[in-house]
């Protein structure tokens, strides 16, 4: 490789790429407004669920039993109607409570007194903890009759469970793996489609170094995105250091090279833009937010999708922010997302090398 | 015998199916210019494209000194067809680019792009993009940029197309240049005017050298001598020649604006009866003159003999024709500002219906922007349009029925196939549906693309993209066509096609206003106009103007002197 031809070839691209202000402009705009948008709309835990309560009971106990459903930050509850299951089909509550008459008395005398609930399990996760909650407070309100053995709970790594720390360090890894990947591809594709590649393969510039350069100017553009997306990150959710932040710096350039190779790879294999922003555009976007364990554990993802997994870069970033910010254990947890990210650029390399490899015209 | 720098022996490229080079051998000797000929689709890019180490062939073997075509890429200045700099790239930027990509060092750069952007006369837009400048200053630019590694071969393809008389004489200039300090050069040109000024020619068909020598060789070769009939009667001289039959030595007639040329067979005593002959015909004869072939004969003549020129087919038309005569196309100080930039200023122009009227310039004159605004494209700053016989509402759907658009670019879909096209085509013109099946069997029996019709227009090499273009805008017959370098690109022979579609349409009445870069087709205009600077500088006859410059001995001498004259004033 002449490190020379590598330098031109990468002066030319970043050349261009400052020249197209819209460009420029989208580079830093979109990554940031999928933060904040991410950041600030995605709410993993229920909150405030409509609960519509027909008291039937009205005793002392039945109303502190309403009173501590009102209180609690899971639930707000809303008037009953006559019939429970009609707040249900209206759409006005999540779930609906019948206290039954004399529950009071069973309770005193010792007995079970059961409550009835219904649940709204369209929505499966929400279904779920909202019978937990339901569950938990029916429990905790009958002092006395808590069960023999019990769970002593304490939360390790970000004790407030605060989601945002869960969220936003993924939100990071997710916006650096789907928009560089966007810029390298286009200005892959773009060569090809304009002709201009043409001026390439009369040279004697290699494949190799055709790629490199690429590659070499969009890190720059990558490293850019980066730095604003995490200042932002910072102010916005006060995000800090849990522990070491030298593993996070050492991952992070292999990150968004193997994010930008990913799309020197597709737009090398396909020859108009419109085919490139489709690859890297929805279906990158795609794995890269289902596949990386962003939302739930890879661990959740059935064989044989759990192999595409290994392949998308975010999955081995995700873990390396996720520890950087909240975790703070450092290598020893991490040690492997460099050396798997560089076996991933090689691999997208290898691969658009393989197809650029000639330097000529197909036939 | 001066070194062979360039050999083919036996090159063959298949692309798939198709044999873009069948058994190629080629021999150029060092600081030769040689010139690549051929109709559209013969191989002239392909073989190029080889030579310059970005095609491998499948066959055969290319030697650029003495090595491989790869090896020698650094020795190989490549100018290829499609412009491949960067238009978001300035002058500067792009030189320094391919400057490094080729690895010359600093100092001799810098030299080199001073010396070269002087050469080719664009010094003073270093700082500017590439796609803010005018198609002949892009090719400059390409030219410098293909220089800039002071290769010791360069391979141009049609380097000038596009690009106005004056720039290419510039262009010319420049290689004949550098060929005496021993560049050798290959081009490929649609332009056999251009093709004169070459060493030696090769003419490529389907593939193959059919022809090889020098200029001079290749006219004798054919054995036949030009007769120049000056006439102000030409359709009726056309007619008279024609009914003479073949029995006289007649080999090939072609018409200009106010000329026409006989090919007859060399000997023969022809010219000396042939004025007697035009006399008892009625035509007023101004001169008869003998000349030798031109290339164009030559290419025109070895054409024939390969294959059956292209039917000519008389348009299948639903109404009768219109009689010639009366103003179609009339404009009265036309103006357009860009901004601060005048495009055109106080144009005024008078077409009839029946005549052929050539608007000549050179790039960046205001040629397309007058055609966008006589047709209603463009919004005019000023003055007024009159077209068809009518002032207001030139937009209206009844006045565009009424009129055929050709643009200078492609408006064909190229992911769409031939068929379906002219089936688009038809369909926004109101073609009756009755009568659209026989006129795209005419736009493909016309250009010679009959049993194409299902090839997606992307694939058809750019002369045959043009006649389908020509074909789609006027299946609806308009009164009122605008050709817009219908040409461009296109080869000789297909041009000769073209410009008799187009002359049949003028005959039947349709009034066209074309603009062209090829002085030998300004000759076929009835009347011609010249523009400079957003002005119209000169108008007439082909002949009028010739005469109007003194020392003028062609259209082409007196373009360039008028362009000059026009420039210096404005400067």
């Amino acid at each position: 490789m002449n490190p020379g031809r590598v330098w031109t070839q990468a002066r030319k691209e970043w050349t261009l790429f400052r020249r197209d202000r819209l460009t420029v402009a989208l580079a830093f705009v979109l990554p940031l407004a999928t933060l904040l948008i991410f950041g600030l709309a995605i709410r993993l835990e229920a909150k405030n669920v409509a609960v519509a309560v027909q008291d039937l009971d009205r005793t002392p106990f039945s109303r502190a039993y309403v009173a501590g459903l009102g209180e609690s930050i899971t639930f707000a509850v809303v008037r009953p109607s006559a019939d429970p299951l009609a707040a249900l089909h209206a759409g006005r509550a999540k779930a609906s409570v019948v206290i039954p008459p004399g529950t009071e008395r069973l309770l005193r005398r010792g007995y079970d007194a059961p409550i009835g609930v219904y649940i709204d399990g369209t929505d499966v996760v929400n279904a779920e903890l909202i019978r937990n909650g339901l569950e938990g407070l029916a429990a905790a309100s009958v002092p006395g009759r808590r069960p023999p053995v019990s769970a002593d709970v304490r939360v390790w790594f970000n004790p407030g469970r605060k989601e945002s720390l869960f969220i936003v360090t993924g939100v990071i890894a997710i916006v650096l793996g789907v928009f560089p990947p966007l810029l390298s591809a286009i200005a892959m594709v773009r060569d090809k489609e304009e002709g201009t590649i043409v001026t390439a393969y009369a040279s004697r510039l290699t494949a190799a170094e055709f790629i490199a350069g690429k590659a070499l100017a969009y890190l720059g553009v990558a490293t850019a995105e980066w730095c604003a997306v995490v200042a932002v990150a910072m102010l916005v959710w006060r995000l800090g250091f849990a522990g070491d932040p030298t593993p996070l710096l050492v991952t992070t350039p292999f990150y968004l090279l193997a994010a930008i190779m990913l799309g020197l790879f597709v737009g090398s294999r396909v020859s108009t833009q419109a085919a490139a922003v489709q690859g890297v555009g929805p279906v990158n976007a795609m794995l890269t937010i289902l596949l990386s364990g962003f939302m739930y554990p890879v661990s959740n993802i059935p064989w044989p999708l759990s192999l595409i997994s290994y392949v998308v870069p975010a999955h081995y970033y995700i873990e390396v922010t996720r520890d950087a910010y909240v975790r703070g254990t450092g290598w020893p947890g991490v040690w492997y997302a460099p050396l798997a990210l560089a076996a991933l650029i090689l691999l997208f390399f290898a691969g658009a090398w393989q197809s650029m490899r000639r330097m000529q015209l197909s036939r | 015998m001066t070194a062979e720098v360039i050999a083919a022996r036996g090159l063959r490229v298949s692309y798939g199916k198709v044999e873009a080079l069948r058994g190629v051998d080629l021999s150029i000797a060092q600081g030769e210019i040689f010139g690549l000929i051929g109709p559209d689709g013969a191989g002239k890019t392909t073989a190029l494209d080889v030579l310059a180490g970005v095609l491998e062939p499948s066959g055969g073997a290319a030697t650029v000194l003495g090595k491989s075509p790869r090896d020698a890429r650094d020795d190989v200045g490549y100018l290829p067809q499609q412009f491949a700099l960067f238009a978001d790239l300035s002058v500067d930027e792009n030189l320094a680019y391919v400057a490094g990509l080729r690895g010359v060092p600093r100092s001799e750069y810098e030299e080199r792009r001073e010396r070269y952007l002087r050469l080719m006369g664009i010094e003073r837009f270093g700082g500017r993009l590439a796609r803010q400048l005018s198609g002949g200053m892009k090719q400059k630019l390409a030219l410098c940029a293909a220089l800039v590694a002071a290769p010791r071969i360069l391979l141009l393809d049609e380097p000038t197309t596009g690009v106005d008389p004056l720039s290419r004489r510039d262009f010319w200039r420049v290689i004949k240049s550098l060929a005496q300090e021993s560049l050798t050069i290959a081009i490929a040109t649609p332009d056999l005017e251009e093709a004169e000024r070459c060493d030696r020619v090769a003419l490529l068909y389907d593939g193959e050298v059919r022809r090889l020598g020098t200029p001079a060789e290749l006219s004798a070769a054919l054995g036949l001598d030009r007769l120049e009939i000056r006439t102000r009667s030409i359709v009726a001289a056309e007619r008279a020649v024609a009914a003479l039959g073949d029995g006289r030595g007649i080999e090939d007639v072609q018409s200009f604006g106010d000329r026409l040329d006989v090919l007859v067979r060399r000997g023969s005593e022809f010219d000396s009866v042939l004025g007697d002959e035009l006399a008892r015909a009625g035509v007023a004869v101004a001169s008869i003159e003998r000349a030798g072939p031109t290339l164009e004969n030559v290419f025109v003549e070895t054409l024939r003999e390969l294959r059956p020129e292209p039917p000519f087919v008389a348009f299948p038309r639903s109404r009768p024709p219109r009689p010639v005569g009366g103003v179609a196309i009339e404009a009265r100080g036309l103006v357009k500002d860009f901004g601060p930039f005048r495009a055109v200023d106080r144009l005024d122009l008078t077409v009839s219906y029946g005549e052929m009227y050539g608007l000549l310039g050179a790039n960046g004159a205001g040629k397309t922007t007058t055609i966008k605004m006589l047709c209603g494209l463009l919004p005019r700053t000023e003055g007024t349009v009159m077209l068809g016989g009518q002032e207001h509402d030139l937009r209206s759907p009844a006045l565009r029925r009424r009129i055929g658009y050709m643009s200078q670019k492609f408006t064909l879909y190229e992911d769409l196939t031939v068929r379906e096209n002219l089936d688009f085509y038809a369909g926004v013109y109101d073609v009756p549906r009755a009568e659209r099946a026989r006129k795209i069997a005419w736009v493909l029996e016309s250009s010679g693309l009959e049993g194409h019709g299902d090839t997606v227009v992307g694939s058809l090499p750019g002369g045959w993209r043009q006649r389908v273009a020509f074909g789609a805008s006027v299946m609806h017959e308009p009164e009122l066509l605008f050709l817009d370098e219908p040409t461009s690109g296109v080869d000789p022979l297909a041009r000769r096609q073209f410009w008799r579609l187009i002359e049949a349409f003028a005959r039947d009445g349709t009034a066209v206003l074309v603009t062209t870069h090829y002085m030998d087709e300004a000759q076929h205009c009835g009347r011609i106009a010249l523009m400079a600077e957003a002005h119209k500088v000169a108008e007439g006859t082909p002949s009028e103007v010739v005469a109007s410059v003194p020392g003028a001995r062609s259209l082409d001498d007196a373009f360039v002197a008028i362009v000059e004259r026009a420039g210096s004033r404005a400067a």
